[in-house]
């Protein structure tokens, strides 16, 4: 018995000293506190693909170059003013006066260092394919750089957002291991610290050069299950949330505790139908066939009615926030009889049958609903499919690339941040690339016009071509631009950003 | 003793042995971990390039060896997705899910061996049927369900608990009861019946016929000799127990390694996987040998023989 005894008090003592206590010194005015469903892999952002990094970046870190949310245009951050000099040369001016968190100053020596980091294949970063087409960066003075790129790259001002600057000194003294887990940038936040699948805390840096952040702290908290999260934020545990599904606005609005926003994302959905053949031989490689798809369904109807009007209609697939969205040309409406018509004529009088790839909303809320109807509609005109259904998003990429997705498949695409529309023409729409099942030469070399010239004016032209084009060629079954739902307490005024990048500092708290 | 020691430890050789090839030939059956590790855009050079990095350009017998004979000295490679060594990452998360692991046991103790006690001692009234009834639920419930429940009732209603998270006495609570109330059912029947069992024995009847207390003949003598068949499971049901840390630790935000590894095995993160399901086995194994010290502790003929 004096046994059992000891070993029962013993499983206490260690239950007892196990149990760790840490708690947080700040009061709950002065915290923010944020849910995001996984955790970065590291604190050095080139070093990750994942969104999360990039929304953690923009809070302790600064880049060149930041979108302006209300204007939607890229504007000044570090740099304070670009100008191309000549085609394959820019020339960016930097701000003056600002510092590292370990109070170095910030100069043209780290826009070279940082670029050339990223740009070091031996480096592995993963960040280098965004910015391979610059070649070189030369120092002209402490304030001044500027950038060699392979031909013209339009994409340039675009890119400079995409890019955090960090300390050359870090670099050479601390090296690319420390680095991973300890940011020193110049944002208007400092890391406190990292626990690793749980928790970051960061503060605010008192000597940022910008406009000070509002609330003295942020929790970042890991929270993987969406309920968990949508339980902390009406519970108050939680102030923003991210990626709330459509069927759960109801129980945040009614909740007394909080409320939901709404925002454009740049990202458009769609139906990929197969008329380069990859997947075999199939009916999509007619041209009418395409044409009586996106004939044959009701898409605003849908949005309006399954979506709850979450999701802005396109033409094509270029989402309306992109630079050189064309609004002249118009989405497809639906009519059955020209879709069996020219269903018909394309040799179907009665009707066919294609394979449908699906898969999970992972990335797009709704999207087996969406479909469902998508289906139906596409029944009414004869185009009977058959679906596949894989699990995650993942493996059905996997099929996409590998030539193995049937003849129409769900695909959304998401331009890695980039509001332009080369970012999806180029990317997944010409010839051969990856997951693009459309190959046509005429869109092709609007797409290589389109990225080869730094007349702005020019480039809206030669889009809006390319937009007529694969309208009139029915290039996919066009779908909409998604819209992201955020979840935000009561206690604090925050718009969601149309760029999905959350930004602690532009937090306040609620006016009474 | 020392022979079944060495024994086991032959044992536990194999064991993850056969672990690691099961994991290596299912992670490499799954699809190419370089896709998720490069952005979509990234061109076909990008990708070539980075699978000759990571060595997947390698026949799979090369790569597996090259994998054992650095895992034997310790190290487990770097993580293809954090960069930091995946040894460094899992040991990190391990302390939680064995915390949390632990308290899960604990609850079950606490609720099935009152209660498998009481079932026992009043056979078929209404107090066995309730805790039957009760077990029945218990086992029938999901753990996911389970957990949702709690958060809504103590968090979101009552506002008593934080519904997620970890650091304080206070975020234990929910998560282990929730982990616990899946295995003290199977615990409070296997103690019903042991003790059913037991008071059967001669040596009771001979307790009884002393003229000892009941208290003292339910406790002292009988519930000793129950007590070996419960250890020896709940040892058993440790593996489940960790299984259920999964969805425990997703539910709660729970910084723990079930959650880690899944995660790892969703980004095809080889190295982690591989070093987590490693140290896990190891686990399971040394807690399977522990729980036999702890039962030759309690009888100690078993041993002996």
């Amino acid at each position: 018995m004096a046994r059992v005894a000891t070993l029962g008090a013993a499983l206490l003592l260690f239950v007892a000293l196990v149990t760790p206590a840490d708690v947080l010194a700040q009061s709950k005015d002065d915290t923010i506190v944020y849910a995001l469903q996984s955790d970065v892999q590291n604190w050095d952002p080139p070093n990750s693909v994942l969104r999360e990094s990039i929304i953690l970046g923009y809070n302790v870190f600064d880049h060149l170059a930041a979108r302006d949310l209300k204007t939607g245009k890229v504007g000044p951050s570090l740099a304070t003013s670009w100008k191309a000099i000549d085609d394959s040369t820019w020339e960016v001016k930097l701000r003056s006066g600002v510092k590292f968190h370990d109070g170095t100053p910030f100069g043209a020596k780290d826009v070279k260092a940082s670029f050339d980091r990223v740009l070091n294949p031996e480096n592995k970063l993963t960040a280098r394919g965004n910015h391979a087409k610059i070649k070189s960066v030369e120092v002209v003075d402490d304030l001044t750089v500027r950038f060699k790129t392979d031909g013209p790259y339009p994409l340039f001002v675009e890119r400079m957002t995409a890019l955090v600057m960090q300390s050359e000194k870090v670099m050479k003294e601390k090296g690319h291991e420390w680095m991973q887990d300890n940011p020193v940038g110049t944002g208007p936040y400092k890391l406190v610290k990292w626990s690793k699948k749980q928790e970051h805390v960061l503060v605010r840096n008192d000597d940022y050069w910008g406009p000070k952040p509002a609330f003295k702290n942020v929790r970042i908290r890991i929270i993987p299950e969406q309920a968990t999260q949508i339980a902390e934020l009406v519970s108050g545990g939680v102030d923003i949330i991210k990626a709330v599904p459509p069927d759960q606005m109801d129980v945040i609005n009614k909740s007394g505790q909080a409320r939901t926003t709404t925002s454009p994302i740049l990202r458009t959905a769609m139906l990929q139908l197969d008329q380069a053949g990859r997947s075999g031989p199939n009916p999509f490689q007619d041209v009418r066939v395409r044409q009586a798809a996106n004939l044959a369904v009701d898409i605003d109807s849908i949005i309006k009615h399954v979506l709850n009007g979450l999701g802005d209609r396109t033409a094509t697939t270029v989402n309306p926030m992109a630079f050189g969205f064309d609004p002249s040309v118009k989405p497809y409406k639906q009519d059955l009889a020209q879709a069996k018509k020219l269903l018909a004529d394309a040799g179907f009088p009665n009707g066919l049958e294609v394979g449908f790839l699906r898969t999970q909303p992972t990335v797009e809320p709704g999207l087996i609903q969406t479909s469902d109807a998508i289906v139906s509609d596409l029944a009414k005109a004869g185009i009977r499919t058959k679906a596949r259904m894989v699990g995650e998003s993942g493996p059905q990429t996997n099929l996409i690339r590998d030539s193995k997705a049937d003849p129409m498949f769900e695909w959304s695409w998401g331009y890695y941040s980039i509001f332009d529309a080369d970012a999806i023409f180029f990317d997944v729409m010409t010839c051969n690339q990856p997951y693009s099942y459309y190959c046509n030469k005429a869109f092709d070399d609007l797409v290589i016009q389109g990225r080869s010239t730094l007349d702005t004016k020019r480039r809206a032209e030669i889009y809006a071509k390319a937009q007529k084009l694969i309208h009139d060629d029915a290039a996919y079954l066009f779908k909409w631009g998604l819209r992201g739902v955020w979840g935000v307490s009561n206690r604090i005024d925050y718009e969601a950003p149309k760029d999905e990048v959350d930004r602690m500092w532009a937090v306040t708290p609620r006016k009474k | 003793m020392r022979r079944y020691i060495t024994r086991q430890l032959i044992q536990l050789v194999v064991v993850v042995f056969g672990i690691s090839v099961l994991a290596f030939a299912i992670l490499h059956v799954l699809g190419d971990p370089v896709l998720l590790l490069l952005p979509q855009n990234a061109g076909k050079e990008e990708f070539e390039r980075y699978r000759h990095l990571l060595g997947l350009d390698r026949p799979l017998y090369v790569q597996y060896w090259k994998f054992v004979s650095n895992a034997v000295l310790g190290d487990f490679g770097k993580s293809w997705y954090a960069d930091t060594p995946a040894f460094k990452l899992v040991i990190e998360r391990m302390p939680p899910t064995i915390y949390l692991t632990f308290a899960g046991l604990v609850v079950a103790l606490v609720i099935a061996l009152p209660l498998g006690i009481l079932a026992a001692l009043k056979r078929h009234s209404w107090l066995d049927n309730l805790c039957t009834a009760v077990a029945v639920a218990g086992q029938a419930a999901p753990i996911f369900w389970l957990g949702i429940m709690m958060i809504i009732v103590f968090s979101v209603r009552l506002r008593l608990l934080p519904a997620s998270g970890y650091g304080t006495w206070q975020n234990f609570l929910m998560p282990a009861f929730c982990l616990g109330a899946a295995l003290a059912p199977i615990t409070m029947r296997l103690v019903r019946s042991g003790v059913i069992e037991v008071l059967n024995m001669e040596f009771i009847k001979t307790a009884r016929a002393k003229g000892l207390a009941e208290p003292t003949v339910v406790i002292k003598h009988a519930f000793r000799n129950v007590c070996i068949p419960v250890v020896t499971v709940l040892g058993l049901q440790f593996g489940q127990l960790l299984g259920g840390a999964i969805i425990t630790e997703t539910v709660f935000a729970w910084p723990g390694v079930a959650t880690l590894t899944v995660e790892s095995i969703r980004n095809q993160d080889f190295p982690v996987v591989q070093c987590a399901v490693i140290l896990l086995a190891l686990l399971i194994v040394a807690v399977n040998l522990i729980v036999d010290v702890i039962v030759g502790l309690i009888d100690p003929r078993i041993h002996a023989a």
